[in-house]
């Protein structure tokens, strides 16, 4: 660093710290970004509790389901606990088993679309439609405002605070009759701004870095082997995002207007980044891709058989059914005894398979959907560095898509359980809680690759934002 | 002339003459263009979506066949919410309440579907709509129109000659003043002439109660939304000693109002008022309809009364001599328990909803642009209130029908011999299909009266700030 700059940076500094107006931005940004990490904290510290109360809700019915098989019977009520615990009959549509999405643990930094989507469920055997589309309870008016968590302060608040402090710089030297001066200096023009924006962008950078590691920190350890990479991408996404807003603002600076243009230049781009480019492609998207849910909607009725008390009809669902799974129609049991409970079995599963494509279709739209807004996200890097961030922290559409497709396989464990043990008129013992069915979560394998190719694309937009404005200097000096 | 229409007349000849007043309009125009036609788009695809499955809900309803009635009443039936037209102008929380919901006998289903939930996490920027281009964007153009307006004469030199001629403080303000709201009315006049149309011309009248009425009080509300942010530029420009300052000023006013606070207030009384979850909202409900609200009586304790009651009442021994099916009359006593239950905590949660959404309303005192969120949306009938009101509706139709179903049991059936009794279509018929109707407009504007006071009062506030501003002023700042 050679004398020229150090003096630079030392002027720049002294400036900063004398303009109470700048320290106190910095300041109150800095406070709202510990109130999103509160704030984020809080609202997955509430999902994890209520994660917590299901699971201990499930334990308990399943406790007392196998307790029954050791203790003496003495009420009533005992008779039917045992019942439904031993007989396949009734365990088949009343033993629920949750399936939960817990939070990645640095899910508070970016909480996504988790406010939005189920997160854990409770599945019967029953029909996998009649448990799949019941919504968590929420007040409408706030999940339309959305979350203030540590995202929102990075994506939103951050750019506001590069204009703040960027949007002056050269015009305002100009306006104040610095630049004559600063031009028979032998440092060029330019290089002073670059290095005056280098302090800026250390500062804001490093603000956003003091933030993050202690969002970081607090949601999780970053240092443990599965967060140590969403730690580091993290924080590499606030530097290149940043970069490319005083990428921006140096190409808007280069064009050396007024600073009252430079804000408004720079305002209109956050605007149009934030505001005007995601609000055109949803509603592009919604237009252009309708998807009509009130179609599914018909699969949650509680339909039975027409006439409960007709042998041959509940034969014929049964029947039809054990086409579908031939190795529940080996015995010569699966038609003999409980054949109500058979049936009604058999009829929901098949509710399942014939509507399985009409459910496939629906969430196919989904993805079509979010595919087509994924192709035109490079048109906002802002909304582009929310959606790697939420992908970061698996609070995207993509993990709910991936965890109710694990939903089907997870129900289809239950069913065969069950309905292997009811067709073959096997009670259940007390032997067959130890292999009840449990839900694991398969990891969706690429992840990585969208989130890189997002950092990508916007380190591609800082890099070319900055060439323009390092062009437009440099022509202009020549003249 | 008067000195008002001279300044006036100057400042928009200046405006037209400067490129940036015709950019800034042409933008808007775009964006209300885009606004305008996907709103109706939106509207269009859904309503008539909506529409044709209610009919076909209606016709399954009708043609199911001849069951016995408490089977059809778990059958049931689905209930769509309607687009209401001025939906169009704004989504409102559109889509994040359900569209669709179950109705069938003993069970109060919540709605399913919310709309954003087909989205990525795109959709949490915000749809397009014309309310967003008229809270968030036209008051920005405001201000770029505007924050110079005055600082510019002072930096320019060219105030101190005004006021040399005798002109006063107060008639360059209200000139320009005068001036900035025409152009401000003329960029926006497409949309207040569309939405007149839209109300007296259209159709739809039948749907939307008030639709007249809803969408003059839009063009009024916004307006004096407007009028507030013109005129908070035009003071500030007042104040300031440059453009740069009043831009700054306006442009940290701006944000905000718009982006900071709405999310904070949100954010902070969803913490204070914490929504239990589904789970334990639904296990608090089972628990009170097995052990009677705060653990009082049993199911069968409460069957036993109730059988006991009418064997006295008809002086019979045994419940098979009632001259009416018994089952018929208990499963509506089960029907009215679970419903008292089930309002007990709805209601509770709804208290919840409220006073995280009164919170909003003490916080839109201090923030126009919260007032008019809430307004519009509630004009456009997108907002909570309506969608309760809907939802209540909804209920009260679900109620009518199941008692009308275990009603014609018990009148019809035979007490044990629940397979041999069937209804058929005639008793379907009699099910009215469901319609809805939106509430009347002040109705609904009963629940925004501090959004109400906000606008008025921050408007009135800005005349006075302007009026004792221009007397104290002096042409130059020193």
């Amino acid at each position: 660093m050679n004398r020229a700059t150090r003096k630079i940076i030392q002027y720049e500094w002294k400036v900063f710290i004398r303009n109470r107006f700048q320290l106190l931005m910095l300041g109150v940004l800095f406070l709202f970004g510990l109130y999103a990490i509160y704030h984020g904290q809080a609202e997955i510290i509430d999902q994890r509790d209520t994660i917590n109360a299901v699971m201990k809700l499930e334990q308990s019915e399943f406790d007392a389901y196998k307790s029954s098989f050791t203790e003496e019977l003495k009420t009533l009520e005992q008779e039917q606990t045992h019942d439904v615990a031993s007989r396949p009959a009734y365990a088949w549509y009343r033993h629920g088993y949750h399936a939960v999405l817990p939070p990645h643990d640095f899910a508070a930094l970016a909480i996504g679309q988790r406010d939005l989507y189920r997160y854990y469920y409770r599945l019967t055997a029953m029909s996998l439609y009649y448990q799949l589309f019941e919504n968590e309870l929420a007040n409408p008016g706030n999940l339309l405002t959305g979350n203030f968590d540590l995202a929102f302060v990075l994506v939103y608040l951050f750019p506001l605070l590069i204009i703040a402090f960027g949007y002056g710089l050269y015009a305002s030297d100009k306006e104040h009759g610095i630049l004559a001066l600063l031009k028979v200096q032998a440092t060029s023009v330019h290089k002073v701004l670059l290095i005056r924006m280098l302090c800026y962008f250390t500062l804001v950078v490093g603000l956003g870095l003091l933030l993050s590691i202690i969002g970081l920190y607090t949601s999780g350890n970053p240092l443990q082997s599965q967060n140590w990479l969403p730690a580091l991408v993290w924080l590499v996404c606030v530097i290149v995002y940043c970069a490319f807003w005083f990428g921006l603002l140096f190409a808007i600076v280069s064009f050396r207007k007024s600073s009252s243009f430079n804000a408004i230049a720079a305002v209109g781009c956050w605007l149009l980044f934030l505001i005007i480019v995601p609000a055109v492609l949803n509603v592009i998207v919604t237009t252009r891709y309708p998807l009509n849910s009130v179609a599914l909607a018909d699969l949650t009725r509680r339909t039975g058989l027409e006439n409960e008390d007709d042998k041959e009809e509940a034969l014929a669902v049964i029947n039809e059914f054990l086409e579908h799974k031939p190795e529940l129609a080996k015995s010569d049991s699966a038609l003999e005894e409980n054949l109500l409970p058979k049936a009604y079995a058999a009829f929901t599963s098949l509710k399942d398979i014939h509507h399985r494509q009409e459910v496939d279709a629906y969430y196919e739209g989904v993805i079509r959907r979010q595919q087509w807004a994924a192709n035109y996200l490079w048109l906002s890097p802002a909304a582009y560095m929310q959606e790697v961030l939420v992908k970061v922290v698996d609070t995207d559409l993509g993990q709910f898509l991936h965890f109710q497709d694990q939903l089907v396989s997870f129900h289809q464990q239950i069913s065969d359980f069950y309905f292997s043990r009811l067709f073959q008129n096997r009670p259940i013992s007390r032997e067959d809680y130890e292999q009840l069915p449990v839900f694991s979560m398969v990891q969706n394998g690429n992840k990585w690759f969208p989130i890189f190719k997002g950092i990508f694309t916007i380190a591609c937009a800082a890099i070319l934002v900055f060439s323009i404005g390092f062009v437009k200097f440099k022509k202009e000096e020549c003249l | 002339m008067s000195v008002i229409g001279t300044i006036a007349r100057k400042e928009v000849l200046v405006a037209l003459r400067e490129r940036r007043v015709l950019v800034l309009g042409a933008i808007v125009w775009v964006l209300l263009a885009v606004a305008g036609v996907t709103g109706y788009l939106v509207y269009a695809q859904q309503h008539s979506a909506i529409v044709q499955t209610q009919q076909e809900k209606r016709q399954e309803w009708l043609e199911q066949g001849d069951k016995h009635p408490h089977i059809a009443a778990h059958y049931g039936t689905y209930v769509f919410k309607p687009k209401t037209l001025l939906s169009l102008f704004d989504f409102g929380l559109d889509a994040y309440t359900g569209t669709s919901v179950y109705l069938e006998a003993h069970y109060q289903h919540e709605f399913m579907f919310r709309p954003a939930q087909d989205h990525s996490s795109l959709i949490r920027f915000g749809e397009l709509s014309l309310a967003l281009v008229l809270q968030v964007l036209v008051p920005l153009l405001i201000i770029f129109m505007s924050f110079h307006t005055i600082t510019q004469e002072r930096e320019t030199g060219t105030l101190r000659l005004l006021i040399s001629q005798g002109v006063t403080f107060q008639q360059i303000t209200w000139g320009k003043l005068l001036a900035h709201g025409f152009l401000l009315l003329s960029i926006l006049l497409p949309v207040v002439v569309g939405l007149i149309i839209m109300a007296f011309l259209s159709d739809a009248q039948a749907k939307m109660t008030d639709l007249g009425l809803r969408s003059i009080l839009l063009i009024v509300s916004y307006t004096i939304y407007l009028f507030f942010f013109l005129m908070l530029s035009i003071w500030v420009s007042l104040r300031s000693s440059s453009g740069r300052n009043a831009l700054l000023v306006l442009l940290s006013c701006w944000i905000i109002l718009t982006v900071l606070m709405p999310k904070t207030v949100a954010n902070v009384s969803e913490r204070i008022y914490e929504i239990p979850s589904m789970r334990e909202f639904r296990a608090a409900i089972a628990e009170d309809k097995a052990h009677g609200l705060h653990g009082k009586s049993t199911k069968s304790e409460r069957q036993e009364k109730l059988k006991q009651r009418y064997l006295e009442e008809y002086q019979v021994d045994d419940v098979q001599q009632l001259p009416f099916n018994f089952e018929g009359i208990s499963m509506q006593a089960g029907e009215d328990f679970g419903n008292r239950i089930y309002d007990h905590h709805q209601e509770r949660l709804r208290q919840l909803f409220y006073r995280q959404n009164h919170l909003a309303s003490i916080a839109s005192l201090l923030n126009p642009f919260l007032a008019i969120r809430h307004l519009s949306m509630a004009m456009a009938g997108t907002d909570l209130h309506t969608f309760i009101h809907f939802e209540n509706e909804v209920e009260h139709y679900r109620r009518e029908l199941v008692r009308r179903m275990n009603h014609d049991m018990a009148q019809n059936s035979t007490y044990g011999k629940f397979f041999e009794y069937k209804a058929g279509r005639d008793l379907w018929d009699e099910i009215e299909d469901f319609t809805y109707q939106t509430p009347g407009v002040w109705q609904v504007v009963q629940y925004y009266k501090l959004e109400l006071i906000s606008l008025l009062a921050w408007v009135i506030v800005l005349c006075v700030l302007v009026y004792y501003s221009n007397r104290k002023m002096k042409p130059i700042n020193e």
